[in-house]
């Protein structure tokens, strides 16, 4: 069974219709990119997929489990899902510790001690550990967004989802964030990325989607789509993004 | 003399009312020139004139109104003036009001960006036609919300002349209740008159600061 | 035109101008602490409640703030003994005085609820939080944080406005003063001393605070 399965998914804003009869299916393992102009539904997807954002119709169901049903625990599973933003989010209050601990200590109900072994790893992951009691804002955005990546990696997620994460980041610090990434997709987890990062989604995604006007134009293995994209607008797309 | 409860005891404290207002419009009228004096010197280069202006609202709003109404209602006797009631509390709220408006105005000043002033000054405007035509009606509109605020709370700030005997309406209220031995509905009453002022100011002022931020 | 301040007369009823003070205080302290947890219960309300709790919430919130804190007190002063509460002055001032604050801490912490952004909470949705671990965790410290100024404010106003309990006989320092002036006759000294004592009160008032905020809320 796929781990993430949309089936004739809808999605409306007021009157504006975002997503139009999607339909994906997504395996253990696989690192999907989702490429589009902006306004193209990508995000709205992502955001569907674990529940931030409402469906008018269809069937979405991650890990088993029906997002939008309301019987279904909606909590339980979004501690199985990881899901990282654009501008990291972070809570400024808490020091880095505790904004990883935050996750594993009050849902998962895992002591402390344990708890902050876990941290730890999850910074060792991303190359941070000396940075566990530093605060978000002595960060710098690069680093702040590994923070967010460990804080999702400490909750033992079986997908990771991934929204624009290096959109807000000034480019030298883009290339740190994707290191991990890289990482994180040898490592064997499940990843959605939507991302403007074309080189990065050639090299590491198993599969990309081009998303236009609310639905999956085209997609196919990393390699053939970027080579020979088969319909007109991804060919417009790419020659717009890739120069 | 104990007397019941009757339906003229709503008239007169009705009819107390315009004391009360009274008493806010002369706050107001006090108050104003004060205000736009320290709302100006908190404005200026110099920094000594605008300690001025801070110690003037650090002070008023560092001391309870009833201590003001207090010093100015004991104090002019002193100087062998005797003043009513309504003449202490006149002066006890100009100087409170001044204050707090200063403080509002001087805000509003302040929070009108360097650009518009640089942007007036470099098509040739004055000084006195920066103010007039490009700061003044911006500051006003910013200004505007709170004040109406603060008329709110001058409202329900002169049911404290009452301590010094002024007949507003809740001096009324006090002697209607002692007259009644019905305190819990006069006082209600008088409750009810205070919110009939002051909830259409209330709700003026969040209209007002609603547009302006719209507009902004 | 002669006139000798006479100061010493105030001076020398010191005593009870230090008990007055300490009622003060002691008013003041409790009054914060009520109103504040008041002024907490109808914010959440308010923001996170069923329908009917926002709209008592709002109804609370405009009655208080729309009627004098002098009346509020009348009316507390009298109503308790008619729902059968034989209270103490005291307690009868810190409930009036309480319920007043209750409604403007209200007021500013919903603001500062609402001001946190909604990409934190998601932040906190996505971890697989409830609403009530959200509100504890994530939004109720840096809402805090952003209010504190003006709750800062609200605290100095509350404190000078506990004078006005004088007027129900609580015998705080606003009501010392109107004994001495009575027995001493030297009003206009009295009620110097006493302001200048609510004004050095206002300003340690503001540096306490101010020294709160920095232990609560900074990180070095």
């Amino acid at each position: 069974m796929s781990l993430v399965e949309l089936r004739s998914v809808t999605k409306r804003f007021g009157n504006h219709v975002v997503l139009k009869n999607v339909d994906l299916s997504v395996e253990k393992s696989e690192i999907i990119a989702i490429i589009g102009r902006s306004g193209s539904g990508k995000s709205t997807m992502l955001r569907c997929i674990n529940g931030l954002e409402s469906i008018e119709s269809g069937e979405l169901l991650v890990d088993g489990v029906a997002v939008h049903d309301p019987n279904s625990n909606l909590r339980a599973l979004r501690a199985r899902v990881g899901f990282v933003f654009q501008s990291y989010n972070l809570f400024p209050h808490l020091n880095v510790e505790r904004n990883i601990t935050l996750g594993p200590t009050i849902v998962k109900r895992v002591p402390l001690l344990q708890a902050t072994e876990l941290a730890r790893d999850a910074l060792r992951r991303v190359g941070l550990e000396d940075k566990i009691h530093a605060y978000p804002d002595q960060l710098s955005g690069g680093q702040q967004q590994r923070v967010a990546i460990a804080r999702c990696l400490a909750m033992s997620p079986t997908i990771m989802l991934f929204d624009e994460i290096t959109s807000a980041l000034d480019p030298e610090l883009v290339g740190e964030v994707l290191r991990v990434l890289e990482k994180m997709a040898k490592d064997g987890m499940t990843m959605l990325l939507v991302t403007h990062e074309m080189n990065f989604a050639r090299r590491v995604a198993t599969r990309v989607l081009f998303m236009n006007q609310g639905t999956i134009w085209e997609q196919g293995p990393a390699a053939a789509f970027f080579e020979s994209p088969k319909t007109e607008e991804l060919r417009n797309f790419l020659g717009s993004v890739l120069n | 003399m104990i007397r019941d409860l009757s339906w003229v005891d709503p008239l007169y404290l009705l009819f107390a009312l315009r004391w009360t207002i009274l008493l806010t419009l002369l706050a107001l009228v006090g108050g104003a020139p004060i205000g736009l004096l320290v709302a100006s010197l908190g404005n200026t280069a110099n920094p000594s004139t605008r300690l001025v202006s801070r110690a003037y609202i650090g002070l008023v709003q560092g001391i309870p109104l009833l201590a003001w109404l207090f010093l100015f209602f004991f104090g002019f006797p002193i100087f062998g003036i005797d003043v009513p009631a309504w003449l202490a509390a006149t002066c006890a709220f100009s100087v409170y009001a001044g204050a707090f408006l200063g403080e509002i105005w001087r805000g509003a000043l302040m929070s009108i960006p360097k650009t518009q002033w640089e942007a007036s000054s470099s098509i040739g405007m004055s000084y006195i036609a920066q103010l007039r035509y490009v700061i003044i009606p911006q500051a006003i509109r910013i200004a505007t919300p709170p004040t109406v605020g603060f008329v709110m709370q001058l409202v329900k700030n002169t049911s404290l002349a009452a301590v010094i005997g002024f007949v507003e309406v809740t001096r009324e209220g006090q002697m209607t209740a002692a007259a009644t031995l019905a305190p819990l509905s006069v006082y209600a009453m008088v409750g009810a008159f205070y919110f009939a002022l002051c909830y259409p100011l209330t709700v003026y002022s969040r209209r007002l600061e609603r547009r302006l931020h719209v507009a902004r | 035109m002669t006139y000798t301040f006479h100061f010493r007369d105030v001076f020398a009823a010191q005593d009870a101008l230090l008990q007055g003070l300490v009622l003060t205080l002691e008013l003041t302290a409790t009054t914060i602490l009520f109103g504040f947890i008041i002024g907490l219960g109808v914010a959440v309300a308010s923001v996170y409640g069923p329908r009917w709790a926002q709209r008592a919430a709002r109804a609370y919130v405009e009655l208080i703030r729309n009627t004098p804190l002098l009346v509020q007190l009348f009316i507390v002063f009298f109503g308790l003994p008619s729902i059968g509460l034989k209270l103490d002055v005291l307690p009868v001032a810190t409930i009036g005085l309480a319920i007043n604050l209750g409604a403007y801490a209200a007021e500013i912490l919903r603001a500062g609820i609402q001001s946190i952004p909604r990409s934190q909470v998601e932040a906190g949705v996505t971890l697989g939080l409830t609403r009530s671990q959200i509100f504890r965790h994530i939004v109720l410290v840096p809402a805090l944080k952003n209010v504190f100024p003006s709750l800062t404010s609200q605290f100095i106003l509350l404190m000078l406005a506990t004078s006005v309990a004088s007027q129900i006989a609580a015998p705080e320092l606003f009501y010392a003063g109107s004994i001495i002036q009575s027995r001493t006759y030297r009003d206009f000294e009295v009620y110097t001393v006493i302001a200048v004592v609510y004004l050095v009160l206002a300003l340690l008032l503001r540096g306490l605070l101010a020294l709160c905020y920095r232990l609560l809320f900074t990180h070095r």
